[in-house]
Formats: structure tokens, sequence, C-alpha cells
């Protein structure tokens, strides 16, 4: 017999109408079906099961929304207990906790808008036993509603190298003709400490690749980075060699930075609040852009950075958050994550940063600091309004540039380039200044 | 705990077991018939070029066979060429094969079938004003639309060879085998309609289920108290049992109420009920078909769920014989989410795909 799972904390919210567009799912049922998606962690499996309303009122008997509120999340949680257990392959039951469950209204392909139920559980098996590998018997609603269907994914399987690419694992279903129901074998195949870390590694790459924001201010703090700072304006360049010191020290001083609190945010597993912090790194792309225009900190942008570069890794470890990990694969996952954030942002400063260091020996230089700093700006401003609850186009256009970053490089480099060569032609490039500052080498 | 043993439990408490049906696989329906099925057919196929042909005319397969849905899913679940990519010339052509093929008696067959299409254009039209909601996915869907039907042979149209007609869309799946000449099934028939009723522009009220709704509805609220208590099912129904992708899938228990133990008046109320599902097939197929079933009477059993007024989602009535089987199901709303709207399916133990295909 199962065990009676524990049920912590029971909440129910019934979120206001406003259809939450779900996932189109591959294969069409006619009728809403319930969902089980799974994420499966080192020591348990976690699972968000959704009910669609009507079916369960008939697995019921009566509709438990006319309960009260701690009545309804009581009742779904108890019925849940009676009609979901995991067993190990040799036949030992897993431990179910149902953690919570709320109202909400969703939709489907082919069936429309409706009300269902959603449930957090956890599925915990003996400890040593693997949480790959279980039998899952599972029969809310189709024990009664038989022409119901349910659809078990994996939403996330870190030691399977999946972090979010949902995929059907099977569908429970009633056999027609014999009226039974099969519990579904799940074998999610082997796992491992290094698949994990891999698919982090990839995660790190696409983050930066994807995050348009954490580049676009590293890229507007590097672009006056070759240059002298006067009093107010920037001036001519500087020498090659102090410029890719300058540009080293920044990218540095934002990895140390955003690695600090990147770590010690997933580490003590922090919540912080997303929509500040996502603002505030608005700001900083904003304050990058002005100090492109007109020197604001000279000499002290690897401060600005490493600065700075805290709030990025604040935003960095959201996305650890969400894959609710185990400690040993979090210290992995930190591990992969962060290399592939700075294998992927060195490899973006070393193809740009020739380019930029040839154009700030032309003329072609002033006017593309100008206006890619405006655009920065503009960007920077867009994304703040945005992340204050503002939705814009400019916003909207920014998270599109995504798309064009090869394309960005490319015109960079042609850019660069027949401005180098013009001023060339002409004889008339600047040459670095080395008479004004006092260089101690 | 054996959850599993509990539903079969349930199936069985309200079940007995069947008696080994003795029917055979008899052709029916009138040659002549067929004849001109294959004339319209050809005549069709002559309006066709190459690349369209190769779209209509596909081999007879379990694949191809069961390859239909009652969803608006398009070309992405089901055969055949789409109505819409057709000339005049040659969508009348197709229009004469599916006269020819089914019956021509108002309110079943082909005019029933028809009225399933203008269905599609009502739901068209309050999808395109924005007015619902729900809708058909993508993949090949291609929206509500009485455009959006499809119609395919499996194997060629012939007079002594084994062929299939499939004619469907969102909530039509007509499958019609021919066997040497003659018709070898009508089945699996799926037939739904949403909104269950409308008025068109000219006037014209439709309700092109209510055939079928009044005849399972006399039929099961001839029923007595007791005898209801016998048809009652202990489970829920959302959906027909037996709809696309469930061919074989016949409950090997029979549950219900015997028909064995029904007056005359209630077995002439039970053939009666079938008869608009039988009656796709052309006049003398149908009439063939259902002498076979009514041969079968005694063995037949007939069942229900929810409640017999079929006016809310879960109710539902279901006709189970040696051969025949026919669901009728209310279910919610997809683009009317405040109203139901009806699936039903028939199908036959024996004669399903002519009873050329095993599953």
């Amino acid at each position: 017999m199962r065990t009676r799972p524990a049920i912590h904390t029971l909440w129910i919210t019934l979120l206001a109408a406003g259809a939450l567009s779900f996932m189109a799912h591959a294969r069409a049922h006619p009728m809403p079906h319930s969902v089980v998606a799974l994420t499966v962690g080192a020591d348990q499996v976690s699972a968000r099961v959704e009910l669609p309303l009507d079916d369960l009122v008939l697995a019921l008997g009566s509709d438990p929304l006319s309960d009260s509120l701690e009545d309804v999340g009581q009742r779904v949680a108890a019925y849940l207990a009676d009609h979901v257990t995991a067993v190990s392959p040799d036949g030992t039951a897993w431990r179910t906790t149902i953690t919570s469950v709320a109202a909400s209204e969703t939709e489907q392909t082919d069936a429309g808008v409706y009300q269902e139920l959603v449930a957090q559980l956890t599925l915990t098996p003996p400890s040593g036993e693997s949480t790959r590998r279980f039998i899952f018997d599972y029969d809310a609603i189709i024990h009664q509603v038989i022409t119901h269907k349910i659809l078990v994914t994996v939403e996330s399987d870190w030691a399977g190298g999946n972090l979010g690419d949902v995929y059907e694992v099977g569908v429970i279903r009633v056999d027609t003709g014999t009226g039974q129901i099969s519990p579904l074998a799940v074998d999610l195949g082997n796992g491992s400490g290094w698949t994990g870390f891999t698919a982090m590694v990839g995660l790190g790459v696409s983050h930066i690749l994807e995050g348009t924001d954490h580049l676009l201010f590293l890229l507007v703090l590097l672009l006056p980075a070759p240059l002298m700072a006067l009093p107010r304006r920037w001036g001519g360049p500087i020498p090659s060699r102090r410029a890719v010191g300058r540009i080293l020290a920044i990218t540095a001083a934002f990895t140390i930075g955003h690695s600090a609190t990147l770590i010690l945010a997933a580490l003590t597993r922090l919540e912080l609040p997303a929509g500040p912090i996502e603002a505030l790194i608005a700001v900083s792309i904003l304050v990058g852009a002005v100090h492109a225009l007109r020197p604001l900190f000279p000499g002290r942008e690897t401060l600005i950075a490493a600065g700075f570069g805290l709030l990025h890794g604040m935003a960095f470890s959201f996305t650890l958050r969400e894959l609710d990990l185990s400690t040993n694969q979090l210290v992995l996952s930190l591990l992969g994550f962060n290399l592939g954030i700075e294998a992927m942002q060195l490899l973006v400063v070393a193809a740009v940063l020739p380019a930029l260091l040839l154009a700030s020996r032309s003329g072609a230089f002033s006017p593309f600091r100008t206006v890619a700093a405006a655009v920065a700006a503009v960007a920077a401003l867009g994304w703040m309004a945005d992340r204050l609850g503002l939705a814009n186009g400019v916003a909207r256009v920014a998270d599109s540039v995504v798309d064009y970053q090869a394309l960005i490089l490319v015109a960079i480099w042609v850019y660069s380039l027949v401005g180098w060569l013009v001023t060339r032609l002409r004889g008339s490039g600047q040459a670095p200044v080395n008479a004004i500052t006092v260089d101690s080498r | 705990m054996a959850m599993a043993a509990m539903v079969t439990a349930l199936f069985a408490m309200t079940s007995c077991l069947a008696s080994p049906a003795t029917t055979t696989e008899t052709p029916v329906g009138d040659p002549a018939a067929v004849q001109a099925v294959v004339q319209a057919a050809e005549a069709f196929l002559a309006t066709l070029d190459g690349a369209q042909m190769a779209e209509v005319v596909l081999p007879m397969t379990n694949e191809t066979a069961s390859a239909w849905s009652n969803l608006p899913c398009g070309s992405s679940c089901r055969n055949g060429i789409q109505f819409s990519t057709l000339s005049e010339t040659q969508l009348a052509a197709a229009q004469a094969v599916l006269r020819a093929t089914l019956n021509t008696s108002p309110g079943v067959g082909y005019d029933q079938a028809m009225q399933i299409l203008l269905a599609d254009d009502v739901l068209g039209a309050v999808q395109g004003s924005g007015g619902g909601r729900g809708g058909p996915g993508g993949g090949g869907g291609g929206g509500y639309s009485s455009g959006t039907y499809f119609l395919a042979f499996l194997g060629q149209p012939s007079t002594d060879g084994t062929w299939m007609l499939q004619f469907g869309g969102h909530h039509l799946a007509v499958n019609v085998t021919y066997s040497d000449g003659q018709v070898a099934g009508g089945s699996p028939f799926f037939i739904g309609v949403e909104p269950t009723s409308w008025t068109a522009e000219d006037g014209t009220a439709y309700a092109p289920l209510d055939v079928m709704k009044d005849a399972v509805g006399a039929m099961i609220t001839s029923l007595s108290s007791e005898q209801l208590a016998q048809a009652k099912l202990s489970l829920s129904f959302t959906d027909v049992l037996l709809g696309p992708d469930a061919d074989g899938g016949f409950p090997q228990a029979r549950s219900g109420i015997a028909v064995s133990t029904l007056s005359d008046d209630q077995k002439a109320l039970v053939l009666a009920a079938m008869k608009p599902w039988v009656s796709i097939v052309d006049e003398q197929a149908a009439e063939d078909l259902l002498a076979i079933y009514e041969a079968e009477l005694d063995d037949t059993y007939i069942s229900y769920s929810g409640a017999t007024a079929l006016t809310s989602q879960g109710d539902y009535i279901r006709i189970d014989g040696p051969s025949v089987w026919i669901e009728f199901v209310c279910q919610n709303g997809v683009v009317f989410s405040d109203q139901i709207h009806y699936h039903t399916v028939y199908r036959d133990r024996v004669r399903d795909y002519g009873g050329e295909l095993s599953f």
C-alpha cells in the first residue's frame, strides 16, 4: 500500500481570467488532457500535474471549486495521493509529497480555453536509488473518465543534459479492449555529472549570445578603452599595447564581478527580486553608454565593470535557480555555466577588439563611437521602461538584435577596415599620443 | 494498490461477457450503385493532373486507412486532396462521387455530411470575427472552413477489386469500403458538430445531428427506471471511446442492458437509433447492414453514462452489438465554449474498413 504523503504547504491561487497560452503539444488530442511535467533532480523528481477541471469534476463527483479554497487544496491533494505512485523497478515505493494546488485558466490546441487545477508534486525514491528509472502508476481522472489521457513529459533533466527542451515520455490511457490502465515505465537512460556539466557550458554560451544586455554592457564599456580621456571629452588613441591591457582588465573585472555574485547567489540559494535587478542592468548599460560619449569615470572603468558585474551575476543566477538543482549539481553547474559565459564573452571580445583598435586609429572612429553609444543608450532606456512594466517597441527591437549578431560583427569590421584604409590613403591617421600622458613604462 | 484491477472490476460490474457472436463478412448493397460510384470516381480522376492524382489515389494499408480524425488538423492527419484546391469542374466531379457513394435521403448521408461542412464555415466566421475561443492548431491545419475537407481513394476504384473511399475534415470521417463490386463496410464513420444548431443568413435552420440525437434519445428514454439502472455505466465519457486511432479497440466485455430483455417496441427503437448512422452508405447497402444488425439485436447491449437528456458534458449513449458499435457523446464546446457539442462514431466489429484490415 502507498504511504500517505505529507502535505506541506497547501495553497490555492485563483488566477484571474486571461489565458496563459500553453505549449502546443506535438500530438493533438481532441479534448483537454492532463499533463504531468517532470523535472528530474538528483534525489527527487518534481512533477507539475495539470488537471482539466471539467474532467476532474466528473472524477470527483462534484466541483472542487465549490468548496472553500482551503478545502479545495486538501481535497485535491488527498485525491492525488490516492492516484499517484512511483515505484522503483525493484518494487520499492517512492514517497509522494504534494506541495501545492492552484487553479488557473489555460488553453490547448483543439480544445480551446478551459479551467484547470495545477498541483506540484515531488516523488522521492528511497535514498541512494536512481531518479531516472521508475514505474509511474498514475490514474487520476482516468480511473473514472476513461476517454481521458495523460501526457507525461520531461521538462528538465540536468543529468540527462536536458535543461528545458520539453519532450514526451509517454501517454497514460485506458486500454479500450480490456479497460485496464497500464502504469507508465519511465526510463530516462543514464545521466551523469559530465552530461549535466557540458549542458551547462552550452547554456552559458547561449545565455551570453541570447542575453544581448550582458554583452552590450561590456562592449559599450570597451568602446572608449583605446582612447585617451581628456577633461570632458575623449581624445586620440593610446598605444595599442595599453589599449589591449585596458580591454583585458575591464573584461577580467566584469568577469570577477559577475562570477562573485553568481556563485554567492546560487550557493546560498538567495531569492533575489528579478525585476529591479533586470532594470538596474539596463541602467548599467546607460551609464556605460554615456561614459562612451563623455568620460564619466576615466581610469576607473575596471571598478565600474566589476561593480556592475555584481548585478549581472545576480541575473545569471536566476537561470540556475530555475533548474532546481542539488548541491553537487549546483557546483558543477556553476563551473560549467560560468565557463560557457566566459568562453563566449572572450570569443566576442577577441572578435571585436582588433576592429575596435583599428578603427580607433582612424577618423571614422569618433562618429562610430557616438552612434554606437547613442544606440546602446536608447536600447537601455527601452529595456529600463520594459522592465519597469512599460512594454515598448524599442525593447522589442533591442531583444531581436540577437538574430543579427553576426551581421553586426561583419558590419563593424567592414566599417573599421574601410575607415582605416581611407585614413591611411589620405595620410591623416591619428598617431597614438604618448606625449601627453605620463607613461610609467 | 491495483488501480487497473479496480477499473476492470468497474467494467465487470456493469457487464456480462459477450456470447461469441457468429457473424460473417457479407458484402451488402446494390452492384449497380457500386458501378455508379466507380464511374463517378473515374470521371473525377479524369479531371485531375498527375500530381493531383497522386494525392487522391493511395494504397490501402493499415496506415492510410486509419489516417482520419475528428480534429481540425487539415492534411496533417488525413489523406486526400483538399476541396479548396479543386477547380469548379473538379469540385463538381468530386461532389458527384460523394453523391453516388453516400445515401441521398434527406438529413442523412450526403445531405448530413454537407451540413457538417457548413458548420465549419460557421465556426470559421465566428473565429474570423474574433468572437469564439479555441481553434485549430498549426501543422497543416488550415482553420475552420468547408474548403478544408479531403477526398481520397485507397486502392484504384473498380467493380472487382477492394478499395476504400475516404472523405473527411473537422468533425467528419467517412470511410466506405468496396469489395468485388459490393459495399463491404460503411465504417468507421465519425460525425460530430459544433455548433449543434444555427440559422443561416437565408433563414434556413440547421441542426444536422438532431436526427441522431433524437433517435438515441428516444431509445434511451423508452427504458423504465429499472432498465435504466441496468443500462447505466459507472464510468464517465468526455469523448467517444473508439474515435480515431482506436481501431480494433472494441471492449472485450459488453456493458449495459441486453436488448434481448427489452419489449418489441423498445427493440424497434434500438434498431431505429442505428439507422441514421448506417444510412451513411447508399440505400440498399444501409438496408442490408441494418438487416444484419437486426438479426443480431438479441446479442446487442445499450448503455448510457451521465444523463439521458444529452444536454451536458459527459452525457453519453452507446449501442454495442456483435457487429454494430455506435457512440453519441456531449462535450463542452471549443469555439462556443458556453455550449456543448456532439461527437459520434459508428463502427462495426466485423466490417470496419470492409473487414479487410486487422488492427
